[in-house]
């Protein structure tokens, strides 16, 4: 759908009539459907149930008012294909094709909620109307995330009707570049990119630098695993992420900036594209935005896939055209960055709050949070809670509330073992601090960090001592190999886990991980380095118990690393059923009707076929 | 920055020098001739610190911070420990991590052993380049000084190697050797095939043309060298571009030949 004449805005007062144009278009009662199509209800079918709404639209003629509309994440992934339904704010889960005309008739016509499509507390067997009523977003607190769920991400009037580039307006037209940073350092606001590095400060630098011209560069080159923030606002929300960086340049003195998104992330590609081509259209980006004499023009550069390119200066190398590997940051990149220049980097998330606190100031801002970590927070909520999906909670909450009120504890009724935040550079903590508070300066005391804001939760049955393997694996295929400690030490070191999950563990290898990870963490050249032996250090720290039973014992407590526990059949769980004795490829278990079956333990070969198959849970790790 | 400021001075290990602003610590470290171990350094190509075993402690007040001599910049007055029991740690701990990836190499153990490290303690566990340490002098000297960029990096981490594009012979080599002259670990070698008249740079199995001594037969350089360093000087005199086609000895033998015939000295031989 077009916006309004191609007209281009020339004014802040323009834009101001636009906004009240595209409000006044839509009565109270207007009808929409908002069909959430990020990344986990897309690959539960939701682009195909847009589709179906489209045309069920299309069909209905023009008396009744109805929109269907493609939405960013909402958040709720465990419980996607979502729909939405407006007036009413009716939130539907688990949506399928079939379901598709029985909301169009019974609730857009008909004005009637479809019970069976409500989400239901599982605890409680409440069924829930509209999202408030769900636990899972009561507890969120939404700022980068305003947007998601909300508007037509490509589509730049639902981004206006929403209040968008209002912050744009007001800062070209009455605030100095100054009063910008100012505004920032009064919101606290502290990178959301992992390190934490307040906002304000770096952009200061980078105005006060000598040089020019200055860049500005909007990191998206998100590669930790389960972590999907940055692509859920880049592609829920693009302009929001845009007119940050506007704001930001203006307020730094940059007339260009660049989006690094990484190539696997095809669609934050398209609608950062498209994005950028309707505010250029529309005069809010390019030559003499809103009709004042800053300039700025942003590009799009796709990474090639290495995760050490979220690395400032390899990110920097990478758009330069050189091969992504970082550089000493001993002369800061607001001072030299990218070409030399004064360069400013920021995350995604980061950018995404800019014109929330532009709009409603630095101090209601920085109500939210605690003393040192101000406003909110993106997290990926992953693992083995019940509820997944993406979450944004004020800084500060407990990690408690997180995973057990908004992540609805854990799934199957297990164990809380430790949540990992933090990426793979970040740590794991256990269940004797969930009380922890989210918080940048805390969590780094913890042994672990905010990171950019993946959270898995594992339960009981998972190893830690995997855990910090497959980590440290992650890192070591990751790793540049531009400096020695880095290459060399995460090969020793997961040489060494190997050997642990094995049961080749000698006395003296926690040790020597803890030696390794003390070099790592003082000698290797970026962060990506520095910062890799956390997973290693904080399960040692936490679980050195399991370490032990490894090495010593030889013996796996979490019964998940191959060959340090075995199968045995509960012979009063077991009703000779025989499903273990066809499906075991060693054949390696004998029993007759009636006789429970044993496993031949010379013979068996660990596969754990026996284990998946029974149905009566008699096969046991032991 | 700050110009017109006094020059900014490096404390190492109690030792005062000044330097000029910019330069680095190893730059302050040779002032004061106090020794830091280096291998990724040269004064010829820029600095990448990628070995990291130069690491000293700079002190940072209530905290002490490792970083690398040779490409920190000094810009304020600033305090350094050398042979603090961190900064030793720091280098001897890359040493050995660097001993366990090139255990052959004697150059190695002998920086090693001025470091006080005797052996390593790790297995070898990573082995995409027979004892390469991966310094990048190598590339660096190839792509800025000769210009030529005939050798890279292929692959990422652990299957990090030097070499040249495709891993094929480069048809960008010019045989120069200069890889081989600032290989700090002696990993590289030129190596002279006198039937093929060619000389190879070992291990990138990349081969260049001699030039062959017109009166004796014997290599003297690449024809490539010989021809770009013609090219970059400004002699027209025939007799010299003659000259050059002669190898060291038979130009010696020639002028010798030549001040014979003048007749500087009495003494005959």
């Amino acid at each position: 759908m077009t916006v309004l004449g191609n007209a281009k805005l020339r004014s802040a007062a323009d834009l101001k009539h636009m906004q009240e144009e595209l409000r006044a278009r839509h009565t109270p009662s207007a009808k929409c459907v908002r069909v959430c199509t990020g990344p986990g209800c897309a690959a539960k079918g939701s682009p195909r149930l847009y589709e179906l709404f489209c045309e069920a639209v299309e069909r209905t003629g023009a008396d009744v008012e109805i929109e269907a509309k493609s939405v960013g994440c909402h958040g709720l992934c465990e419980c996607g294909p979502i729909v939405l339904i407006q007036p009413g704010n009716i939130f539907y889960q688990k949506v399928e094709e079939p379901d598709v005309a029985e909301i169009f008739r019974e609730t857009i016509l008909g004005d009637r909620v479809v019970e069976k499509l409500l989400y239901e507390n599982p605890a409680t067997g409440q069924k829930a109307v509209t999202p408030e009523e769900i636990t899972f977003y009561k507890v969120q607190k939404r700022i980068a995330l305003a947007g998601n769920g909300l508007i037509d991400p490509t589509n730049i009037g639902d981004y206006i009707a929403e209040g968008g580039y209002i912050a744009l307006a007001k800062v070209l037209s009455s605030m100095t570049p100054e009063e910008v940073i100012s505004e920032v350092e009064a919101a606290g606001l502290r990178g959301r990119g992992g390190g934490g590095f307040p906002t304000a400060r770096k952009w200061r630098s980078c105005r006060e630098a000598d040089g020019s011209p200055k860049y500005v560069i909007c990191n998206g080159d998100e590669g930790d695993p389960g972590a999907f923030m940055d692509r859920a606002i880049m592609e829920g929300n693009p302009h929001a992420v845009i007119e940050g960086m506007i704001i930001g340049a203006y307020a730094i003195g940059s007339e260009q900036g660049y989006i690094y998104v990484r190539n696997e992330y095809p669609l934050s590609v398209e609608r950062l594209k498209l994005a950028i081509e309707q505010a250029r259209e529309l005069g809010v980006l390019g030559e003499k935005i809103l009709g004042s004499s800053f300039s700025f023009d942003i590009r799009i550069n796709r990474g090639g896939g290495a995760f050490v390119c979220g690395e400032s200066t390899a990110l920097m190398a990478s758009l330069e055209g050189r091969p992504g590997e970082p550089r000493a940051k001993y002369i800061h990149t607001v001072e030299s960055g990218l070409h030399g220049r004064p360069t400013n980097l920021n995350n995604v998330e980061t950018w995404a709050n800019v014109p929330a606190i532009v709009n409603h100031g630095g101090e209601w801002f920085s109500s939210i949070g605690t003393e040192k970590s101000k406003g909110t927070k993106v997290f990926c909520l992953v693992g083995k809670v019940v509820n997944t999906g993406l979450v944004e909670v004020p800084m500060g909450i407990t990690l408690r509330r997180i995973v057990e009120e908004i992540g609805g504890g854990i799934a199957g009724g297990k164990r809380f073992k430790a949540v990992q935040t933090g990426g793979p550079s970040g740590g794991c903590i256990p269940a004797e601090h969930l009380d922890a508070r989210v918080d940048f300066d805390e969590l780094t005391k913890l042994g672990s960090m905010m990171g950019s804001g993946g959270m898995i939760v594992m339960d009981e049955d998972t190893c830690m001592v995997r855990v910090a393997k497959y980590f440290t694996n992650f890192l070591q295929k990751e790793s540049c190999g531009k400096c020695t400690p880095c290459r060399e030490g995460l090969s020793q070191m997961l040489y060494i886990l190997e050997r642990v999950t094995k049961g080749e563990g000698e006395v003296g290898d926690v040790e020597e991980l803890e030696g390794l990870a003390d070099l790592l963490g003082g000698t290797a050249l970026c962060a990506l380095g520095k910062t890799a032996a956390n997973p290693i250090v904080s399960t040692i720290r936490y679980f050195r118990d399991e370490y032990d039973a490894h090495i010593k014992e030889k013996r796996c407590p979490a019964k998940e690393c191959r060959g340090l526990f075995r199968y045995e059949i509960d012979s009063e769980a077991c009703t000779a059923c025989g499903i273990c004795l066809k499906n075991c490829p060693a054949d390696a278990i004998t029993g007759e009707k009636k006789v429970p079956h044993v496993i031949n333990q010379e013979k068996c070969t660990l596969c754990g076929m026996c284990w998946e198959k029974c149905p009566f849970t008699a096969v046991l790790k032991v | 920055m700050r110009k017109g400021k006094p020059v900014p001075t490096v404390t190492i290990d109690g030792c005062k020098v000044e330097v000029e602003n910019g330069e680095t610590i190893l730059d302050a470290a040779k002032k004061a001739g106090v020794w830091i171990p280096t291998l990724c350094y040269h004064p010829a190509v820029s600095s990448d610190a990628s070995c990291r075993i130069c690491m000293v402690e700079l002190d940072r007040g209530d905290w002490r911070q490792l970083v690398t001599a040779c490409n920190y910049p000094v810009r304020r007055d600033i305090v350094v420990y050398v042979s603090s029991e961190g900064a030793q740690q720091a280098r001897r701990g890359v040493m050995e991590l660097l001993l366990a990836r090139a255990p052959e190499s004697q150059e190695l153990k002998a920086l090693a052993e001025r470091m006080g490290v005797k052996e390593t303690h790790y297995p070898k566990v990573t082995e995409s380049q027979r004892n390469c340490i991966l310094c990048g002098l190598c590339v660096q000297v190839c792509e800025e000084i000769i210009g030529q960029a005939a050798i890279g990096y292929a692959g990422r981490g652990v299957d990090r190697t030097v070499a040249a594009p495709f891993r094929q012979p480069s048809e960008d080599c010019i045989g120069c050797g200069a890889c081989a002259a600032i290989c700090p670990v002696g990993t590289i070698k030129v190596r002279i095939h006198e039937d093929e008249q060619e000389v190879e740079i070992s291990p990138f199995k990349s081969r260049a043309k001699l030039l062959i001594c017109e009166e004796c037969g014997a290599p003297i350089i690449s024809m490539q060298v010989s021809e770009q360093a013609l090219g970059k000087v400004e002699v027209n005199c025939e007799e010299f571009r003659e000259r050059v086609r002669l190898c060291p000895k038979c130009r010696r033998s020639q002028t010798a030949g030549r001040l014979k015939a003048a007749k500087f000295c009495k003494k005959e031989s």
